[in-house]
């Protein structure tokens, strides 16, 4: 295809609006309410162009290019209607400083007198400098405004968290309003009213809090304008330094573009382009990194324990007394835990730190309770063929989504983005939850199964699958003869009992089911991180294989995949988390190197602790040596997000006080300690071990990294499909008198190393406390609790405390709660969850009775 | 109130005959029932928001026993509908948008009802009150007064 746009030839290979092909070609048209990720609006008519033989004034955003069309973009009329469209645009919007003659001197000697409640103008406007509206004006060198000039007097909201909205400055380019819709699916956001009295806002006029908003920040990025700011930002001057990054806040790994100002990071907003994230991030990537970075509790300078209190020592002798102390211990006595979130250049020396320097297999992670271990486990055990690399963006090709163990738009807010993508283009998804999700608005089916009862609910989904079928052909898959005689036993009176979901729900999966042609299969930690989640997934993999459906393991450290391959191929004889959690406490492990999140140590019986991490928490007063570590802001090196793919990333500022690399500071330590084969120079050396030592890093190199996006752990998928017949198990026990509630623990990631990430955000904290005990009106209103109310859970294994928030999403007799690995002892939920005797297992629904704390 | 919305469409198409239906039946649109169309309906709360307040059939307060209507199109406003709304205002008093204190009259003005010929005019509980004059303002209301909420809006 080929047009002409202002004389030039252009030739076109897909379809594309007559804008996309002229900014392709470096014609610019201007426009405020077109965006790259949003469909066409046509709403601020700035893009009006000229086509031979067609009448009037079309947008070129929403006018596609066709064979042969010639294009005129500049004519003097074009102008002419573009500055009086202008013009009208800004009467509504504060324009004397946009008109101004003198404005190019005046920003110069005016940028500190933005701290007003009102902005009247640009030298007073947050946006100032980043404006749409300012280069737009410039083009179309506007002098003047001929309309009168309205100020709308609406009342700027400042009640939510992150950002202000101050609709004087608003041009109603709906921007804001699709991106909350078409991409995020929040919709939280509406043009509301009309006319003249238009304006964009939420139901009733209610706080973003209460209006179902995810805090994600796309609205705040497509603002053309000053009406949605930023609140940390407004009174920063302009970045010195900008620099990408990879978030470590989830699985997802987004590219991020971090700003910068004299080494201190003002604010971190996603990559415009590139990177799985496309131009979108969540809450924590968008406004936490500054936070967590410049945290009043980083840990500066190394510490070492002299006289009962912890005194600032150099380098040098933190770790001679680190060394000397740690030599006495090896084997049996020692354990090391290790952190997922830290770059895989850190793991692998502090996997190698460990066998060579502690003489330890103790070598324990989150890791082990994951969803990536149970899954490989399962796909071990059974000789299943299954891999653990996928592509996001081939959830959106899936026809039918089947969603279980995971709240998406928090826990995988890249993943639901594609998710949406699916549905919106006609895809049916299919939710499996106790809890009510935000995404259930979504979903064609929700499952509401009883908390725990996954394996039943699974199960008899195959079994309606199997009898709605005509003939799958399945007989020829090894297994199904036994698997399908094994779906015998399950009978739908006790299945109904047991899940607490009507049969219609069944046929109707059972159906959507069958009418859709891919399927695909999510489940997150919420699936598989208790005692029977080998089970549930077992379950959930027959349902899949009926489909040929693949599964999606989500996982939810930033670099849990990373952390996984650097243990691959040891073998598993040392403990696991949750047995040196034990063993601490019951005197088995006397010295214990802190490099991951354990929490609640006050009442470990250890005779040596260490504490390799960035952030002070309460395991500090327990601590004989803290070695400050650096953050993956001032670290380069690499992370593996939830595809299994690889990416390198390098740092965005210099070291803070005297942290240093967690892969610098265990090196020199085993060094002292009298190892060889620890003298590192840089994150290259150590990578260039990693390709050669660890399989799934195999001809993996710096330069390959730099150079390709798209560079994958390397896997081999053997085995075949198999179906495994279904074995009953127990559901959790009957809420008894004793414990009449059941707690359901959600897994979320609102934690960096040792820091728990609601301690550090006044904001955060108001969207999702971890510190939250949600519990469901009615159970509520029996035991007369509100919001905010302190209460003491307790279980059979242990107390802990937490705060009251009602929530309508929660069934009656289910209590929700959030497992942070770094929460305060006070509120940890760590000794309830690892109670439980099985290995590599905690428990995420736990039955507890609740009363009133002080 | 769940039920009434449970009986609905489920279809999002049908959004502003949902809102038509729970605007007959309360004389209002209640916030609860936002919530209940938005599950129902499975369009998000926001949304449903943008739709009725672009709408004036559509009021987020209860109205009264009686609702009056003052046209104030261009039409009936050369024709002299300031002074009836005027006149309204006095003798129910209350101003345009608000509802009496005893719950009996919400008085609204719209701004037009294609009906110019017959300007100005008024619509009581669904009667058409052309080429009104003031002194008929009194008439009207004492009818109302006189009759139960029969009309719709």
């Amino acid at each position: 295809m080929k047009i002409i746009i202002d004389g030039k030839r252009i030739e076109l290979d897909d379809k594309k609006t007559i804008l996309e092909a002229a900014r392709e070609n470096g014609i610019s048209i201007p426009s405020l309410c077109d965006h790259q990720r949003l469909s066409p609006f046509a709403g601020c008519r700035l893009c009006i162009v000229q086509i031979k033989g067609r009448k009037g004034y079309p947008p070129s955003c929403s006018t596609y290019a066709e064979d042969g069309m010639e294009v005129k973009t500049k004519t003097p009329s074009l102008q002419r209607l573009r500055r009086e469209i202008l013009e009208l645009i800004l009467s509504e919007h504060p324009n004397a400083c946009l008109i101004c003659t003198e404005k190019e001197n005046c920003d110069e000697f005016k940028s500190t007198i933005r701290k007003v409640g009102e902005t009247t103008g640009c030298v007073l406007c947050p946006n100032n400098g980043h404006c749409e509206l300012q280069d737009v004006v410039d083009a179309l060198k506007v002098d003047k405004v001929r309309f009168p000039s309205v100020y709308r007097e609406l009342e700027i909201k400042k009640e939510d968290p992150f950002f202000d909205r101050n609709y004087n400055l608003c041009i109603l380019c709906g921007r804001c309003v699709r991106v909350c819709h078409e991409v995020r699916g929040a919709s939280t956001l509406s043009f509301t009213y009309r006319g003249s009295q238009a304006v964009v806002g939420t139901v009733l006029d209610r706080p973003h809090l209460e209006s179902g908003c995810q805090f994600c920040g796309a609205c705040v990025d497509v603002c053309p304008t000053g009406a949605l700011s930023e609140r940390a930002l407004k009174y920063e001057s302009l970045a010195d330094d900008t620099a990408a990054t990879i978030c470590p806040l989830c699985s997802m790994g987004c590219k991020l573009e971090v700003e910068s100002k004299d080494g201190r990071i003002l604010s971190s907003r996603p990559a415009p382009e590139g990177g799985v994230n496309r131009g979108q991030v969540c809450v924590k990537g968008r406004f936490m990194i500054k936070n967590l970075v410049h945290s009043p509790r980083r840990i500066l300078k190394p510490m070492i324990r002299k006289d009962k209190e912890l005194e600032e020592v150099t380098w040098d002798e933190a770790l001679d007394f680190v060394a000397c102390r740690l030599k006495k211990y090896k084997g049996k006595e020692v354990a090391l835990v290790a952190s997922s979130q830290v770059t895989c250049e850190d793991n692998f020396i502090l996997q190698k730190f460990s066998r060579a320097a502690l003489r330890t297999e103790n070598i324990a992670s989150p890791v082990s309770v994951s969803p990536l271990s149970t899954y490989r486990e399962l796909v071990q055990e059974q000789g299943l063929k299954a891999g653990l690399n996928f592509r996001i963006e081939d959830i959106s090709k899936a026809n039918v989504l089947f969603l279980s163990g995971a709240d998406l738009p928090v826990s995988h807010p890249i993943v639901w983005l594609e998710v949406l993508k699916a549905v919106k283009a006609g895809a049916k998804l299919v939710v499996a939850s106790p809890q009510e999700l935000s995404l259930n608005r979504y979903a064609s089916v929700w499952l509401r199964n009883k908390p725990g009862t996954e394996v039943a609910l699974f199960s008899y989904l195959s079994k309606a699958f199997l009898e709605s079928e005509e003939d799958g052909g399945h007989s020829r898959v090894e297994g199904f003869g036994s698997f399908k005689k094994s779906l015998d036993k399950l009978d739908f009176s006790q299945v109904a009992q047991t899940t607490g979901v009507p049969k219609e729900k069944f046929m109707q999966t059972a159906e959507l089911l069958l009418e859709g042609e891919t399927s695909a299969f999510l489940f997150g930690a919420g699936l598989t991180q208790n005692p029977w989640g080998a089970q549930n997934l077992a379950a959930l993999h027959n349902l899949a294989l009926l489909k040929s459906g693949r599964l999606y393991p989500l996982g939810l450290e930033n670099n849990l995949r990373g952390a996984f391959e650097m243990n691959n191929g040891h073998s598993d004889k040392g403990l696991s988390i949750d047995q040196v959690f034990r063993a601490v406490h019951s005197g088995s492990i006397k010295a214990l190197y802190l490099a991951g999140p354990l929490p609640d140590l006050q009442k470990a019986k250890i005779e040596f602790l260490v504490i390799q991490g960035s952030f002070m928490n309460d395991n500090m007063e327990k601590a004989d040596a803290v070695l400050p570590a650096a953050t993956f802001a001032e670290t380069d090196g690499t992370f593996v997000n939830v595809e299994g793919r690889i990416q390198k990333f390098q740092k965005v500022i210099g070291l803070s006080g005297e942290a240093q690399p967690d892969w610098w500071i265990t090196s020199r330590l085993a060094k002292k300690m009298g190892h060889e084969g620890f003298g590192y120079k840089n994150q290259a050396a150590v990578m260039k071990e990693i390709s050669r030592d660890i399989p799934g890093f195999s001809k993996i190199s710096n330069t390959k990294l730099d150079n390709d996006d798209e560079v994958f752990v390397h896997e081999e998928v053997k085995g075949k499909e198999k179906f495994i017949p279904f074995k009953p198990v127990l559901a959790p026990e009957e809420t008894g008198q004793k414990y009449p509630l059941l707690m359901s623990v959600d897994y979320n990631l609102d934690y960096y190393r040792n820091l728990a990430l609601t301690q550090e955000s006044k904001g955060l904290r108001m969207i999702r406390d971890s510190r939250w005990i949600k519990i469901s009106p009615e159970d509520a209103k029996r035991l007369k609790l509100n919001d905010g109310d302190t209460v003491v859970v307790d279980s059979v294994s242990g107390k802990t405390q937490g705060r009251v928030r009602i929530s309508g999403a929660l069934p009656k007799g289910v209590v929700g709660a959030n497992f942070l690995w770094n929460e305060d002892s006070d509120f940890s939920l760590v000794p309830l969850s690892f109670s439980s005797s099985f290995k590599n297992h905690i428990l995420n629904i736990i039955p507890v009775k609740i009363k009133r704390g002080k | 109130m769940e039920k009434s919305v449970d009986e609905l469409e489920k279809d999002q198409r049908e959004l502003i005959h949902v809102l038509h239906d729970v605007q007959e039946e309360f004389g209002y649109i209640p916030a609860q029932a936002i919530s209940q169309i938005s599950k129902q309906l499975k369009i998000s709360e926001s949304e449903i928001f943008g739709v009725l307040t672009f709408y004036k059939a559509f009021s987020l307060k209860p109205r009264g026993e009686h609702l009056i209507t003052i046209c104030v199109g261009t039409a009936c406003h050369v024709r002299g509908a300031p002074m009836i709304l005027d006149e309204f205002e006095r003798k129910l008093g209350i101003k345009a948008g608000e509802t009496s204190e005893d719950n009996q009259f919400t008085l609204e003005t719209v701004n037009c009802v294609g009906a110019c010929a017959l300007g100005p005019i008024a619509i009581a509980d669904g009667e058409y009150h052309g080429q009104l004059k003031t002194r008929k303002v009194d008439k009207i209301i004492d009818k109302l007064m006189s009759t139960k909420r029969n009309g719709s809006d």
